[in-house]
């Protein structure tokens, strides 16, 4: 779906993204970071908004240098800040943005209330937007980057500022409306639980850097089955000795992850201490979640 | 259940036939345009109507035949005919769209851009598929289309009228067909000018009446300064014709008069004549809009590259 190379991207001193290169595959994929990784800034170059400071970028099968306007006819984009004019109805402004994409009015009209009807808007939806609130107004942000039946949807932050209830709700729209619309999804968050809710492969950046890209299903039941052990000692004679029962330890927060396969898992992990003279400091089954991942990457 | 299975399957179906990118900017436009006109837009319907009335009003005083073609000196008659062809039209056209035009551009002008930014629907508009010069020209094009109303329409009516009177005959508009270009080029101009100097205040100041309150002030409190201070320059003389290149109504005056080719000619203070290099006018007047057209461009690609 988006492939980039070598991106770089400067603003002054400032490099948003160092040398960049990801393979985003279709399907609903998230991009994960905290706040001034580069989120924001891969979504702009993505949408043909700002230029690289050097290297390529393709969307969808066409080079963004060559054609940057044309290809937002297949995108659309929710932006993080609302945005929205509050002097419009939600039809109103659905249909304008339908209409400033290049649809004939018949049809902006007809897709807006569709895609309304898909948001359970009823009477509301002819009233003045000022008057949404801040969950209604997300949906409507949402319905104008579907308005026109794109191939992929950029969404940046789009449960920026909701309360936990509006949050969820918003999850599960997105999660509804780009199912039954068969859009890809581009997620850029910082908020790990709008991943595991939305997207299949998460990409993490940090200092606009690629520092994993992985399935998140995949990725959540590797990390759910671990054990943590923090020794003292010679740690790669510790790592040999497990390897010798058949297990492999990976480096991960404190200590080491072992992974779990039953209760004997802690034995092996016993037997291995005292075989390499290493003393045993801490031995705990981890209920890692993604935010363990998260912060070991990012950190 | 068949019926919403099948709303589903078009929904997700659904594929847009979109136009193309000229479509969109003129449709934009056209809308925009539209919007100007409506009934919540209660000040620009009164002084279309006010600009209107007195371009009327002008024409009918001028039929009486006391036009003040003989006070001016490079006429050797006051044969309204004869001189309607020179300034006439141009007296005609800024009598009412001197004093309002300016008032009419601000207001108009001022929310067209600023409101975007004010609301940030700007991002949305820049992520369509038009380009930044496509979305300046969608709004450029109803504020031009609104002035084109009230400089170019009323003396084209005029124009019109004229031929009846001259019979309807096809050789009065192959003699006059001089002066009709004239009257489109003059309200282009105009509308043009004032269109992208209101746009350039609506984006640098990004709140609607304070955008309209500095250009007014602007161009108005710039006409007055200049022309006291020309004036007492050339009490002084020391006089020098291009300090009136510094204001911008002195400045379309200008190019306005270099138009209909007749000399410029300045009512306020009775001034007649001026002595200023083409190039020196048309240098002006290109930085005076290279100048806002680079400096909206920039201020909406700074919106573009921030949130």
């Amino acid at each position: 779906m988006i492939e980039a190379r070598n991106v770089i991207k400067k603003y002054g001193a400032v490099t948003a993204l160092d040398d960049f290169t990801v393979d985003i595959p279709e399907g609903k994929i998230g991009i994960l970071g905290p706040n001034g990784a580069g989120k924001s800034t891969f979504v702009k170059i993505a949408l043909g908004l700002i230029r690289t400071t050097s290297g390529s970028i393709t969307v969808l099968g066409e080079d963004l240098d060559r054609n940057t306007v044309d290809i937002r006819r297949k995108i659309g984009y929710m932006p993080e800040h609302d945005c929205i004019p509050n002097s419009m109805t939600g039809v109103e402004f659905l249909i304008e943005m339908g209409l400033v994409t290049g649809m004939s009015l018949q049809s902006a009209t007809q897709r807006t209330h569709e895609i309304l009807g898909h948001l359970m808007m009823g009477e509301e939806k002819y009233r003045k937007i000022e008057e949404y609130s801040g969950g209604m107004r997300q949906k409507i942000k949402l319905a104008q980057g579907l308005i026109h039946g794109p191939e992929v949807i950029f969404l940046d932050e789009p449960t920026s500022g909701l309360d936990p209830k509006a949050r969820q709700e918003m999850l599960e729209t997105i999660n509804g409306l780009t199912e039954v619309s068969g859009t890809n999804v581009l997620l850029s968050t910082h908020i790990l639980q709008d991943v595991e809710t939305v997207c299949d492969q998460v990409i993490i950046i940090n200092n606009g850097k690629l520092q994993m890209q992985e399935n998140v299903k995949k990725l959540m039941q590797r990390q759910t089955d671990v054990i943590q052990v923090r020794i003292g000692g010679s740690t790669e004679d510790f790592v040999k000795q497990l390897k010798k029962s058949g297990i492999t330890a990976t480096s991960g927060g404190r200590g080491l992850h072992v992974p779990y396969v039953n209760d004997k898992t802690f034995e092996q992990i016993v037997d291995s201490a005292v075989k390499s003279n290493c003393q045993l400091y801490e031995m705990e089954r981890a209920t890692i979640t993604m935010d363990n991942i998260y912060l070991e990457v990012v950190d | 259940m068949k019926e919403k299975a099948q709303v589903s399957e078009r929904f997700r179906e659904f594929k847009a036939e979109l136009t193309s990118r000229p479509s969109i900017v003129l449709g934009m436009g056209l809308r925009g345009f539209l919007r100007l006109l409506s009934l919540k837009n209660k000040w620009i319907l009164a002084l279309v109507a006010l600009i209107w009335l007195w371009t009327l009003g002008f024409y009918v005083l001028l039929s009486t035949g006391d036009y003040p073609c003989e006070n001016l000196e490079f006429w050797d008659s006051s044969d309204f005919k004869r001189c309607q062809p020179l300034v006439y039209y141009n007296d005609l056209g800024l009598g009412g769209v001197r004093l309002f035009l300016v008032t009419l551009a601000a207001i108009s002008s001022s929310g067209l851009i600023a409101n975007d930014m004010t609301d940030k629907s700007l991002h949305l508009y820049l992520s369509r598929p038009i380009s930044r010069l496509d979305y300046l020209i969608a709004r450029f094009i109803p504020v031009f289309l609104l002035l084109m109303c009230v400089t170019a329409l009323p003396n084209l009516i005029v124009y019109v009228n004229q031929w009846g009177e001259a019979g309807l005959e096809f050789d009065w508009i192959k003699n006059h067909k001089w002066l009709l270009l004239d009257i489109l080029i003059l309200g282009s101009f105009y509308s043009a000018s004032y269109s992208i100097i209101g746009l350039t205040f609506s984006t640098a100041i990004n709140r609607e009446s304070w955008a309209a309150g500095a250009f007014f002030l602007f161009v108005y409190g710039s006409a007055i300064i200049i022309e006291i201070f020309y004036l007492i320059m050339l009490e002084s003389g020391v006089g020098d014709d291009r300090i009136l290149l510094l204001s911008v109504i002195h400045l379309l005056d200008i190019i306005g008069f270099y138009i209909f080719g007749t000399q410029p000619f300045f009512t306020a203070f009775g001034l007649e004549g001026i002595d200023i290099a083409d190039i020196e006018v048309f240098g002006v007047f290109i930085l005076i809009i290279g100048s806002c057209g680079l400096f909206v461009n920039w201020m909406i690609s700074q919106m573009e590259a921030n949130k």
